[in-house]
């Protein structure tokens, strides 16, 4: 393919190091487990979907002498099996147990990753008690010697789960029937819910319903890399992209603002010849490096790439 | 009942020593015979134990497969021939028993001259084990005896890779070697018939690794080259002779091309010379578009690469250069790596695995100062890069390669069943087989069944539709016939036609019973009572009197007799052939009850 080829030599200038995978099935979820391994799992219905948690190549996972790591393959470390959709995914930190949510049927599922074998296992579930078929649950998880999982379709139905024992430690009591299109935790106490509407809020689970919840506006898919100030927004109707801000310069005037950089690799590798362009279902920073991602597509493809700041090569 | 076993060799789980035995319709085979490159004692072989325990190797081994040159393939070849014993055929493709003693003789100098090794193959023990070699073509059926034949595939991976089907009778096995799917810049991509074998063998880190893209390789290694030729600097890619530095160059000369660069870039003399060499040899394995390309023309003629003399090392400025040996271990590459080694400017690249002992296996365990000759110590400022280029097949590979040859059952050498089976389950769902994973020494016996053709004659098969039931497959019949085996054909055809055929004569069997019966009455009146009950009970058949007093039923034949010292009973003699055995049966059964009482 032409285009291919031109777009990966403007690759050459545009990226430090660019890598992509096919996954067997295409992934909504990317979470990572430890800093050198991350899971994916596959959404098709009628079908039985993977969930697999692959080890990082070691091109990418060594922080010195990169150079003398040729290995650059992602390696199968533990693979599942799921009879549902899975559209969320979570790892309980210090933990073997991974929560999932998805569809058909309202309820989580909790697996354990195991230690001596390759398996993946299915160990119980968490009920969501949503009587609305097509909905899925968002979860985030509260670390802590006792983890809880934060799960919720509406705010209305918001809850706290205690892994271990499935009690409710928190609900929200509000009768507030938006929908909620992600959760994210911030500390042992606080977390953040942002609505399909673009209402933001944070929450405090010390105290009952949704006291403490300040009013923000959000757009679904942001996410902060860690310890860099950056901001990765995947903006509607640039589904086939993902494109990284500066926020450390906005001012707070919502005039348009730049992207510092916008990874088109998954229109441009787009082996299948299909018609319509591949959307970009998920992306994660890694842990340790501050300008790679790791971003997942609808055609199964799989990038990791470390973007070059134009900026500071003047 | 018949069936196919799978031994790996070896002690250890570690990748990097191929060798698998297969036995067969009672034939042996050895599957690649490779050398472990991490250790330096009797670890990096096979463990040959188990075949030398059996006796004589000659005698138990049919023949030895070689599927490419690699020294983790082909590396023990000459300690198994020459020092443990094997005397049978070797076979492999013509580019691999070309390339495999070049191979062979550079690691057994680096390992005696370089590492001082005792008791390793010489270099005579490479000649004479060569010599038992078989080359074969693709595609080409070889007969390695009345019984036993192979064929090999198109593997891609390296110049001469092959895949190998192993068949006796019809029971098959397919072993893959080292292949990809997806054909690179010299080579094409595997490929396999719908051959249907009874069993698959291939590698299972194939099915656990997700690989980056060829393009993000290649992406990657034209990036590194061009930054270094940008900042004035110098890059040695060490190569051997052949195939990844066909790949490399090609990669260069399309984006020097494209890019308009004007750095030069060179290739060693060495690399010419064996290049014209293996010229006949490599163009039926390349892909399509470099014979295209390269046919007619020396296939190092490139417009961007020339040939390297050794007084350009010295110049200044950018430059590329190509040169042989692979491993940095002597000759033009180490010399120029010498040169250039003491600058950050520069760049080495090394495109595949180096042998311990060598210069190149040191800078990339990270060895930044070596001890040369005369004491002298290099200090290596340049920068060191590995790259791997090697095309090999993942899960999505492993699974195209199965739906072509839609085998029965999947072995999976290099990897523990207990500890995988998430991946045994996947391959099972998936590709609807049974997925073995033995551990090394460890035996996996498949039962097969096996159909044999056979042909039945028209006659035979005229007379069973004559019965008027028609086949199905859900109620089998019993069919009676005379199978006859005649060079290795197998013919069902009825017993009158195989006498005559054969020129045998046909026996009469006949058997005779006596029952008693308690008679007073004459011997005619008994045979007669015998007829009258024998009539009525047997409605279907054709109950005759004849006129001697004999009393038949189709052929069996009952006749009436005093006994010579009791008046008062009488024998009754049947007798039948052995055709109406089970009517013959039931009638003396049936006599033996008795005769019902005369009114």
């Amino acid at each position: 393919m032409e285009s291919a080829e031109d777009w990966l030599v403007e690759s050459l200038r545009l990226y430090q190091d660019f890598h992509a995978f096919n996954l067997s099935g295409a992934t909504q979820v990317l979470e990572w487990m430890g800093d050198k391994g991350i899971l994916v799992a596959g959404y098709e219905s009628l079908k039985k979907n993977e969930i697999l948690h692959l080890i990082l190549p070691l091109r990418l996972s060594v922080k010195e002498n990169q150079g003398l790591f040729p290995e650059r393959d992602f390696k199968v470390r533990h693979g599942g099996f799921s009879d549902r959709s899975v559209f969320a995914l979570k790892h309980v930190p210090d933990t073997r147990l991974l929560v999932t949510s998805g569809l058909p049927g309202c309820y989580l599922q909790v697996w354990q990753v195991a230690e001596d074998t390759d398996v993946i296992k299915a160990v119980s579930t968490i009920d969501v008690h949503e009587t609305e078929g097509s909905l899925w649950s968002k979860v985030a998880i509260f670390s802590s010697a006792a983890p809880g999982v934060l799960h919720g379709v509406r705010l209305s139905s918001l809850k706290v789960v205690d892994l271990e024992s499935q009690k409710t430690t928190y609900t929200s009591g509000v009768g507030d029937s938006e929908l909620l299109s992600s959760l994210q935790v911030l500390d042992a106490d606080t977390f953040a819910f942002c609505c399909t509407s673009g209402r933001l809020g944070l929450v405090d689970t010390r105290q009952k319903g949704l006291q403490g919840a300040q009013e923000g506006a959000c757009s679904p898919v942001i996410s902060l890399a860690p310890a860099v100030k950056v901001a990765h927004r995947k903006a509607p109707g640039f589904d086939g992209m993902v494109q990284v801000y500066d926020v450390t310069s906005w001012d707070g005037m919502q005039g348009r603002v730049d992207p510092l950089f916008t990874h088109r690799g998954h229109i441009f590798l787009d082996d299948n010849g299909a018609d319509t362009a591949p959307l970009v279902t998920t992306h994660t920073w890694h842990p340790d490096k501050p300008r790679t991602l790791l971003s997942a597509a609808s055609d199964a493809s799989l990038h990791v790439w470390d973007w070059v700041d134009l900026r500071a090569s003047c | 009942m018949p069936e196919i076993r799978v031994t790996p060799l070896g002690a250890g789980q570690d990748v990097g020593r191929s060798c698998i035995l297969v036995s067969i319709g009672g034939k042996n085979v050895m599957l690649d015979c490779g050398m472990h490159m991490g250790f330096s004692d009797d670890r990096r072989f096979p463990d040959f134990s188990y075949i030398t325990r059996n006796g004589r190797l000659t005698d138990f081994l049919d023949c030895v497969i070689i599927s490419h040159f690699h020294l983790d393939h082909c590396g023990a070849l000459p300690y198994f021939s020459e020092m443990v014993g094997y005397d049978g055929p070797i076979y492999m493709t013509q580019p691999t028993q070309a390339i495999c003693p070049i191979l062979l003789e550079d690691y057994r100098k680096i390992a005696v001259d370089k590492k001082g090794e005792a008791n390793f193959f010489t270099s005579q023990m490479i000649k004479d084990c060569m010599k038992k070699v078989v080359a074969v073509h693709l595609h080409q059926t070889v007969q390695v005896d009345d019984e036993l034949e192979i064929k090999a595939y198109y593997a891609g991976h390296v110049l001469g890779a092959a895949m190998f089907q192993i068949k006796v009778g019809s029971e098959s096995v397919v072993y893959t070697g080292d292949y990809n799917m997806t054909p690179d810049r010299h080579l094409g991509a595997a490929w396999i018939d719908k051959c249907r074998p009874n069993l698959l063998i291939t590698e299972s880190t194939y099915a656990t690794t997700i690989r980056d893209s060829k393009r993000c390789r290649e992406r990657d290694f034209l990036k590194k080259v061009h930054e270094t030729v940008e900042r004035g600097g110098k890059v040695l890619i060490p190569v051997f002779a052949l195939g990844r530095a066909q790949e490399l160059c090609i990669l260069l000369e399309t984006f020097w091309e494209r890019m308009d660069l004007k750095a030069p870039i060179y290739f060693s003399t060495g690399l010419t010379e064996k290049a014209n060499h293996y010229y006949k040899l490599f163009i039926p394995w390349t892909n399509q578009k470099i014979r295209k390309t390269f046919v007619q023309r020396n296939m190092f003629e490139f417009k961007h690469i020339k040939a390297f003399d050794r007084a350009f090392a010295d110049s200044p400025g950018p430059m590329v250069v190509f040169a042989t040996p692979g491993m940095l271990h002597a000759g033009q590459s180490l010399q120029i790596f010498r040169k250039w080694a003491g600058s950050e400017r520069n760049m080495v690249i090394m495109p595949g695995y180096c042998v311990q002992g060598t210069v190149g296996h040191k800078i990339l365990s990270g060895q930044r100062k070596l001890e040369m000759e005369g004491r002298q110590v290099l200090e290596v400022k340049m920068q060191v890069e590995y790259m791997s280029f090697s095309a090999h097949a993942d899960a999505k590979g492993i699974m195209q390669l199965v739906g072509q040859a839609e085998p029965e059952n999947v072995l999976l050498v290099h990897g523990e069943a207990k500890k995988m089976e998430f991946l045994k389950q996947k391959i099972e769902q998936e590709f609807r087989v049974s997925c073995y994973m033995p551990a090394n020494g460890e035996t996996v016996t498949l039962s097969t069944s096996p159909s044999i053709p056979v042909g039945i004659s028209l006659g035979l098969l005229k007379r069973e539709m004559a019965q008027g039931l028609l086949p199905d497959a859900k109620k089998p019949r019993l069919l009676h016939g005379t199978l006859i085996m005649k060079d290795s054909n197998f013919r069902l055809v009825s017993s009158e036609q195989a006498l005559k055929e054969l020129g045998l004569s046909e026996h009469q069997l006949r058997f005779t019973c006596r029952v008693h019966l308690h008679d007073t009455r004459k011997e005619q009146e008994t045979a007669l009572r015998v007829y009258s009950h024998l009539k009525s009970v047997l409605k279907d058949h054709c109950v005759q009197h004849l006129p001697d007093g004999s009393v038949t039923v189709e052929s069996i034949l009952i006749q009436a007799a005093a006994h010579s010292e009791d008046p008062s009973t009488k024998v009754l003699l049947v007798s039948w052939t052995y055709q109406d055995e089970e009517l013959g049966s039931y009638l003396t059964s049936l006599l033996k009850k008795g005769l019902p009482q005369a009114s």
